[in-house]
């Protein structure tokens, strides 16, 4: 890493930044109930992001040797000549920094049999359901990096992570995920027991009407709108049109959304960012009120802010999202869908944040608190600042969710959100 | 690459694997991004490493890996070998359909070649785009460029070596008006060198695109709802065959291992010659054609691509299928097992699913409507896991009124169940167009290019929202 951040800075690259991962992971998929594929994987590889006259270049080695390096570097200078300069581009964190102790860091997972966990697991999603599928996946990861201003940092992480969809008889089915960078606070067989417990729940689902209604989102439903959301906080997407949060200072509701790479218990969680800066917690939206947008240095400079220690070289983005707004009791509503997963999310216009998503697996009618009947076929259809604007309250139990569409870790509780459009086909 | 997959393969072996397939790969890729008319990051990257399959006591195991150092390649295999073994207790044992050794070698041939073309004509392409609709607030345009080298052999003998050139463009804009905007988001293509971005003409095309989306925008009325007829576009038909006869007719979600990600399917294996669909609809998927998107001629199980229909007259003709679920289904495999890298196993995919051309011109499905609306493309859409509800809402459309197109409508909405959009045609064009996409499926999630498109179709009797 260092001989390569030199041999740059010689030939006459601005700011250099280099990094190095080391990965190692294994997954187990499992399908009606039986494992059908082992997975396992070993990368390594050196990233370099460099910079002359403002012009920015990205690459990466994987084939570690001097020699290859050599030849690498040869081709970045080339590079470098014939691309445009990126007029936005500020600079890089000038280091050094110091850095806080790691996250949970578990070295034993690697080495885990992780097959017996999921037997459990299996094991107890079956008492109540028929047939369960899913994945079970541990991996470690060594990062470190480099740049040219003075900042030298290194972190270790570790994770697991399980994903278990529960059915029993058709459109009867219930979906919970876990995750966590220490075996301790793996909670692998009451997880499984929820996703059995929703598919019970789920029973003899009919058609929902048409209408709006207060809905009620579990914690898999709202972490991939809540992966939406931060996603719009990053300045990169909204000068790219990809955010519908477009004025700061502006009141969105009543919530607080805040990013914080320094839980100790995430997946996510990371000393520094990817320019090096020690990473913090950071409040996008304070009380319902956009406070800032995520920045790295660079943007930062644009804007004239500091950066949020949130680089992503090319784009800002968040580590692990967190949710808050008032306490209350979330299934006190007369009448109202509680819906515990969704997915496929799309924007008809994301600037506008014109929507829709499909809930998945249990979703139920609630009357008076108490759910009264199990529900399919539906869809939300509505903006995204009409969903922010109609936060009512969230319980107190928070957990941290990753699933295939919130792939930020988010820490969240379930969440009652009033006068959401629901549309399903008339045909 | 060669070495190292025969060496592996030898090594799987005398591990003990009855079964063993390696891909050793090479990508070489580079791509730009423009953001409203700014260079924003350009880069270049080689991806190589290889992923060994193996059946050890009939349970599946996969391993991947880019170093390429023998001892370390050694090691995460008897470490991967070792957790199969562990997981032997709760395994279902895995068959795969007895199929042909085979052996080949191919190339998609370039006329501009990607590695002629030098990083500034690269982004130059960008530029000119960008230069057309530069009075846009919001442009956000990339390019990509890659050459997929890939080395695959398994222990039956076969031997397979492909390269594969693509080009992708993509371009997503914000159109305001009014305080009112619209957006379009439309990725273009390609296995080829850089003669596509000829035919693309994309200088030409999105300006023009531009100025009908902001007449849209402008004088679209929105008070269209009800039943009539619904003309849809070459690309909503693309769409609608992607997503709700293509998914559903892969196999392997058809048999739940999807269950957890991408879900499951509403077919079932007993509906094989159920009508589906109006007896006009014919729907293809067909690796082979040449440069499309979703191009190849064996895939990564090593068995030769080939023409089907998955809906013939209307009727469920022929799933998606890899060697897995070939053989509970008692048959062959029809080749559509794709990886989109090294590290990952290969998964039952789409390449190129369209629908058949039918035997009416664009000008008579339109003269032959009386009330109506022509959607003629849309940017939002979704489905269910089951791929049983759908929605697709219109971007570029018009109120059809006695046969003309009259003025352009806002935004409308089709929200229908498979079934219904597939029996409901009544006309099918003849001029069959593709797009391009990225289809994703499992986990890790893998984006796959395909292509998906048909021609414009007329749907009687639809609910617009």
């Amino acid at each position: 890493m260092h001989y390569i951040k030199s041999e740059l800075l010689k030939k006459g690259m601005d700011d250099v930044i280099i990094s190095f991962d080391e990965a190692e992971g294994r997954q187990l998929k499992f399908v009606n109930n039986k494992v059908v594929k082992t997975g396992s994987e070993l990368t390594s590889s050196i990233n370099i992001f460099c910079t002359k006259d403002k012009k920015i270049i990205s690459t990466s080695l994987k084939d570690i040797s001097k020699s290859k390096a050599d030849e690498l570097i040869k081709k970045v200078i080339n590079f470098s000549k014939n691309v445009s300069p990126n007029e936005d581009y500020n600079g890089i964190a000038k280091g050094p920094f110091k850095y806080k102790t790691n996250s949970d860091y578990d070295k034993k997972i690697i080495d885990m049999n992780e097959s017996d966990i999921l037997e459990k697991a299996i094991n107890k999603a079956l008492e109540s359901s028929k047939r369960v599928a899913g994945n079970l996946e541990i991996w470690d990861l060594k990062h470190c990096l480099v740049t040219s201003n003075n900042v030298e940092a290194e972190d270790n992480s570790s994770g697991l992570y399980f994903s278990i969809r529960a059915f029993n008889e058709n459109d009867e089915s219930g979906h919970m995920n876990c995750c966590s960078n220490t075996l301790r606070d793996f909670e692998i067989e009451k997880t499984a027991e929820r996703a059995a417990e929703i598919a019970t729940l789920a029973k003899d689902p009919k058609e929902a009407k048409l209408g709006r209604y207060p809905v009620i989102f579990s914690h898999m439903a709202f972490a991939p709108l809540l992966n939406n959301i931060a996603e719009a906080t990053s300045i990169y997407n909204v000068e790219a049109g990809f955010s519908f949060l477009q004025k700061l200072n502006q009141k969105y509701g009543d919530f607080t959304l805040m990013d914080d790479a320094t839980l100790q218990d995430s997946i996510n969680s990371c000393r520094f960012d990817e320019e090096g800066v020690p990473t913090r917690r950071t409040v996008m939206i304070d009380n319902g009120i956009l406070k800032t947008y995520l920045h790295n240095t660079s943007t930062a400079k644009k804007y004239n802010v500091e950066t949020t220690a949130n680089a992503g070289l090319v784009s800002p983005k968040p580590f692990n999202i967190v949710f808050d707004c008032k306490k209350g009791d979330v299934f006190d509503v007369k009448e109202g869908i509680y819906i515990t997963n969704i997915w496929y999310t799309r924007y008809q216009n994301y600037s506008a944040g014109d929507f829709s998503t499909i809930p998945r697996d249990g979703a139920f009618l609630i009357k008076n608190g108490k759910i009264v009947q199990s529900l399919k076929g539906l869809r939300i259809s509505d903006n995204m600042l009409n969903l922010l604007k109609n936060i009512q309250c969230c319980n107190k139990k928070v957990l941290q969710i990753k699933s295939w569409e919130a792939e930020i870790p988010t820490f969240t509780p379930e969440v009652l959100i009033n006068n959401i459009n629901i549309t399903k086909p008339t045909q | 690459m060669k070495e190292v997959a025969e060496f592996y393969l030898k090594k799987a072996q005398e591990l003990g694997c009855k079964y063993v397939e390696v891909r050793a790969e090479r990508r070489s890729l580079s791509g730009f991004i423009l953001k409203n008319g700014n260079p924003d990051i350009s880069g270049f990257d080689i991806i190589s490493g290889i992923g060994i399959r193996y059946l050890i006591n009939n349970n599946l195991g996969f391993v991947s890996t880019n170093n390429f150092d023998r001892e370390k390649i050694l090691h995460v295999l008897k470490k991967s070998i070792n957790t199969t073994r562990n997981s032997s207790k709760i395994s279902k044992d895995i068959y795969f359909s007895d199929e042909k050794k085979e052996t080949a070698n191919y190339k998609v041939s370039q006329k501009e070649k990607i590695r002629d073309f030098t990083e500034d004509r690269k982004l130059n392409i960008l530029k000119e785009i960008d230069k057309e609709i530069n009075k846009l607030p919001q442009r956000y345009l990339t390019l990509h460029d890659e050459i997929a080298e890939k080395y695959y052999i398994n222990s039956e003998g076969s031997v397979i070596s492909s390269v594969i050139p693509r080009i992708s463009l993509m371009y997503f804009l914000t159109i305001t008006e009014n305080n009112k905007s619209i957006q379009r988001y439309m990725p273009n293509g390609a296995s080829s060198g850089y003669e596509i971005l000829k035919k693309w003409n994309l200088a030409k095309r999105i300006p023009e695109e531009v100025e009908l989306l902001r007449n849209n925008l402008k004088d679209g009325i929105s008070q269209t709802k009800g039943k009539m007829d619904l003309v849809i576009g070459s690309e909503v038909t693309g769409i609608a065959v992607h997503e709700s006869v293509g998914h559903p007719y892969e196999a392997d979600r058809i048999l739940g291992r999807e269950a957890a990600q991408a879900g499951e399917s509403f077919v079932n294996l007993n509906m094989i010659n159920t009508q589906i669909g109006a007896k006009i609809v014919n729907v293809v998927e067909d690796p082979t054609l040449e440069n499309s998107y979703g191009f190849y001629l064996y895939d990564d199980e090593g068995i030769k691509a080939r023409k089907k229909y998955l809906i013939k007259n209307g009727m469920i003709n022929e799933f998606l299928q890899n060697r897995e679920t070939a053989f509970e289904l008692k048959n062959k495999s029809n080749g559509c097992s794709r990886a989109n890298n090294y590290d990952v196993e290969p998964l039952i995919r789409m390449s190129n699913t369209y629908v058949g051309a039918g035997d009416s011109s664009e000008d008579e499905i339109i003269k032959e409507t009386k009330k109506g609306i022509y959607m003629k493309s849309y940017m939002q859409w979704n489905i269910d896991d089951k791929r049983f509800h759908q929605r697709y809402t219109g971007s570029e459309a018009y109120l059809i009124e006695n046969g003309k197109l009259t003025k352009p409508v806002f935004a409308p909405v089709m929200e229908v169940t498979t079934p219904t959009l597939w029996s409901s045609i009544d006309m099918i064009g003849k001029k069959v167009e593709m797009y391009a996409g990225n289809c994703g499926k499992g986990q890790p999630m893998q984006g796959i290019p395909v292509y998906f498109g048909g021609p414009m179709m007329r749907l009687k009797n639809i609910t617009i929202q």
